[in-house]
């Protein structure tokens, strides 16, 4: 069969202000490939994808599909020219059934009656086609979060797509549903669609993709036949000379000997029957955990299954409504937030543009947040300014801050930096218990791996972790134990010589661990 | 509190260079705008800028009401600036200080035999005690039902209108007066003098005192930084093991005690008595010294004086040049309005 090249991008640029997100970037599809897209974080996957889209202008390039010209200036062009993309954070009207999220935006057979029933045969035609199998009638936030993005997906088909770009799509999904995701897009490429599929997780790309294109910093770096390529050549391509890949814990599996057996049976954390939120509708159901000195617990749940609530009632800032909870052997019941971060207790909490920083106030001031009534920063009474210049300027060194110094205002941090600012605030004072919640979301790999050690580290002195993450590959990396959580209960625990990724899928998804 | 390294002082002085310029550029570009407006209007824009900024410097009279203006108007402007720091906005300045002075004349005439060391510290806790009252209202409605403290303030403004009117008439009036006033306070409740003639109270070392006192509460305190940060992110704040929602309720019931303390300061230090309309029109002034300084409470004083300048310059602008007030409102209105703007600026560049 002849490969024809169904879309060309030649020589796209865009700039963010100071910032060049796209420099000289060029991408060619083949029809009915499966095309990885593959980079860290701040690569420049997304804009790309976005430019394609219609959703930013470019500053320079020209996009072609099925060789002619084409002038992209919002979705709807790139709609009609056949291209369709599915984000990472869904655009669904909540209240809205599957049907009418599909068809929103679309001309009706029946305009007057509203009534759907040609379009919602057309989407269950659609969904039977492609392994896409959806109830059109459901209201959409009744579903879970595999089951929307196949809404998603129908949103593009239905619009009659040739070109299907997806952001990220396994974010959210457990392995089972990653399986079926990967072989819906087999079937749709064999139908002669394309599909570009965009992550930083190799691991993926390696197991769909037909060919693979590697971003860094903006700029290609290398496209390749998915049978061509070892999968050193991609890593190499990811992270460049930004890490040394033979050193990596990422990338080197034989690096990880520092993940050893903790040798203590002194638990920091020891959870029986934590139960938070109301009776009638509990967040955290009955959960009973513990974390022992150097040990790192992974919390493994598809997000929005209690998570945030179990960090935020360990920490005191949800009421605990049944069950007990002992921090280095204090019952947690009566203390309050303050009590517990000066026993040594620190948080990376998930949403840290929320939950963690000051964007308003300068470096320094972010630094001492929750810190600020102790020595060295304070007497209790009065700040300490130079102690707390120095100690900053200390930290900016050893956590590598991109900042311009102590007072330089928060919010001009980049993603990573703030980050490091967590880190190094969580850090900056003995830590006995640390509870990270997605430590390294958004995160290119060089900051990824920099947080990854730093625990680690920290683990070896005996800090105790609970690590509470959607990222499947960071569990197993870090944890000595994994317990997976759905719908605020426990479903079971995995010890490391027992991590298997679809038992834990199997957990995440509800189904209680055999005993 | 031991001076800072070398360095950091000299970065210090450079960033004090790109803090001021804004600011001057903001007055010129201020006056530029006004000083056309005059030239439309067919008066000489030199002669009356001439009047506005120089007026206070041409009379030792007239250099001494620059300062009796200034101390409301510091009073006022720590009244928005200490609950703006943690986030809220206290724009019933007007009606805590109107109830301060209200509180301070109460006490005053009550006890009005009682000597001066004992009456004069309790006028100005009256006044404390009232406008922190008067701030608690919204505060606590706040806090319960989470009422936005906005529209709570602002209502009880009007609120204290009527209370000081019916203290002013109904109940101790002054029949001489031809307008709604009260008898006159112990002589013990007066502000001893700093210089008699012309008069010039002790309340401005209170006014001076008080703002370098929040100075240290909110730059150099723990308790001050709980309050920035907690206007920065409330949120965040709150997840570190701050208690976001008292220092809600403190910062603005501080802050109807400053404004408290300034009506009290008002009736022991300059009408010795309760006048309604002592007011004047400081909240719409405090809240622009407030905002111009950009809850910088090192500078606050500094900008306070310059309205105040203004203020003093506007009224001999309008007996000599018969040029009306308001023009000089437009300039200050119009100075914040350009600082507001360098920073929208600065934030693009």
């Amino acid at each position: 069969m002849q490969k024809e090249n169904i879309l060309e991008m030649n020589g796209i640029r865009k700039r963010f202000g100071s910032v060049v997100a796209l420099d000289d970037v060029s991408l060619s599809l083949t029809r009915g490939e499966i095309h990885g897209l593959l980079g860290g974080n701040g690569a420049g996957k997304t804009t790309l994808m976005n430019v394609l889209y219609g959703l930013y202008r470019a500053d320079g390039g020209s996009i072609a599909v099925a060789g002619k010209p084409i002038d992209i200036r919002s979705p709807k062009d790139a709609i009609d020219g056949g291209i369709g993309m599915v984000h990472q954070q869904f655009l669904q009207v909540n209240r809205f059934t599957v049907a009418e999220n599909i068809v929103l935006g679309t001309p009706l057979q029946n305009q007057l009656g509203l009534n759907l029933t040609a379009e919602k045969e057309k989407i269950r035609e659609l969904g039977d086609r492609f392994g896409l199998p959806v109830e059109p009638d459901k209201a959409i936030n009744s579903l879970p979060m595999g089951i929307r993005q196949r809404v998603e997906i129908l949103k593009a088909l239905y619009r009659g797509v040739k070109i299907l770009v997806l952001d990220e799509p396994t974010t959210n999904l457990t392995p089972q549903e990653v399986d079926a995701l990967f072989s819906s897009l087999r079937t749709m490429v064999q139908a002669g669609l394309t599909v570009v599929f965009i992550t930083h997780k190799l691991r993926e790309v390696l197991e769909v993709c037909d060919r693979i294109t590697v971003l860094r910093h903006g700029r290609t770096v290398l496209t390749l036949n998915r049978e061509e390529a070892s999968e050193e050549a991609f890593i190499k391509g990811m992270v460049g000379d930004d890490l040394d890949v033979e050193q990596s814990i990422q990338f080197t599996d034989s690096n990880l000997a520092t993940q050893v057996a903790p040798n203590s049976d002194t638990a920091v954390l020891q959870a029986t029957t934590l139960t938070v939120g109301s009776d009638a509708v509990p967040e955290i159901n009955r959960c009973s955990l513990s974390v022992f000195e150097g040990e790192i617990v992974g919390i493994a749940g598809v997000a929005g299954n209690g998570q945030l609530e179990l960090a935020e009632s360990l920490l005191g800032l949800r009421p605990i409504v049944g069950g007990e909870v002992v921090l280095n052997g204090r019952n947690i019941q009566n203390l309050s937030t303050r009590d517990l971060l000066s026993d040594g207790v620190a948080y990376i909490p998930e949403d840290r543009w929320q939950d963690g920083f000051l964007a308003k106030a300068n470096v320094a001031q972010n630094l001492i947040l929750g810190l600020h009534r102790r020595e060295p920063y304070s007497n209790g009474r009065f700040l300490n300014w130079s102690q707390i210049f120095q100690q900053c300027t200390n930290l900016i060194q050893e956590f590598s801050i991109k900042t311009q110094g102590p007072t330089d205002t928060a919010g001009n941090l980049s993603g990573g930096n703030i980050q490091r600012v967590m880190l190094a605030r969580a850090f900056s004072q003995p830590v006995s218990f640390l509870i990270a919640h997605n430590p390294t979301r958004g995160l290119d790999i060089p900051s990824m791996e920099f947080i990854y050690r730093q625990i680690l580290r920290r683990q070896e002195d005996g800090m105790a972790t609970l690590l509470i993450s959607e990222n499947m590959d960071e569990l197993f990396l870090l944890s000595n134990r994994i317990v997976a959580i759905c719908n605020g209960e426990v479903m079971g625990e995995l010890s490391r010589d027992q991590f298997d990724r679809y038992e834990l899928g199997r957990m995440m998804s509800g189904v209680k661990q055999s005993a | 509190m031991r001076s800072r390294p070398l360095t950091q002082t000299v970065q210090q002085r450079s960033k004090i260079l790109t803090q001021i310029g804004p600011y001057l550029a903001a007055v010129l570009a201020a006056f530029v705008v006004v000083g056309i407006l005059l030239l439309l209007m067919g008066f000489n824009p030199l002669r009356a800028f001439q009047t506005i900024l120089f007026t206070s410097f041409r009379t030792r009279n007239n250099f001494i009401q620059t300062w009796l203006k200034f101390i409301p108007l510091v009073f006022m402007a720590l009244a928005f600036t200490i609950p703006a720091k943690g986030g809220k906005f206290n724009i019933g300045g007007e009606g805590q200080l109107i109830m301060g002075a209200v509180g301070a004349a109460v006490v005053g005439i009550l006890w009005a035999d009682a000597p001066a060391f004992i009456l004069l510290p309790l006028v100005l806790l009256a006044g404390i005690a009232a406008g922190a009252f008067w701030a608690f209202i919204p505060a606590i409605l706040l806090y319960r039902f989470n009422i936005h403290e906005i529209l709570s303030t602002v209502l009880l403004n009007f609120v204290s209108f009527s209370v000081i009117d019916y203290v002013a008439t109904e109940i101790w009036p002054d029949p001489l007066a031809g307008h709604p006033t009260t008898t006159p306070i112990g002589a013990g409740g007066n502000l001893p003098l700093l210089i008699s003639s012309p008069p010039l109270h002790s309340g401005l070392l209170i006014a001076l005192f008080v703002a370098l006192a929040v100075y240290i509460y909110t730059e150099r305190t723990s308790a001050g930084y709980e309050l920035v940060a907690t206007g920065a992110n409330p949120r965040a704040a709150a997840v570190f093991g701050i208690n976001t929602k008292v220092l809600f309720l403190l910062a603005l019931v501080l802050g109807g005690a400053m404004a408290g303390l300034g009506g009290a300061v008002e009736v022991a230090g300059v009408h010795h008595r309760l006048i309604e309309g002592l007011q004047s029109n400081f909240l719409a002034l405090g809240i622009i010294i407030g905002l111009i300084s950009k809850g910088n409470h090192a500078v606050l004083p500094f900008v306070a004086l310059f309205i105040a300048i203004l203020e003093v310059g506007a009224s001999a602008m309008q007996r000599t040049l018969a040029i009306p007030v308001e023009m000089v409102f437009i300039v200050e209105a119009l100075i914040l309005i350009f600082v507001l703007l360098s920073d929208v600026v600065r934030k693009d560049s």
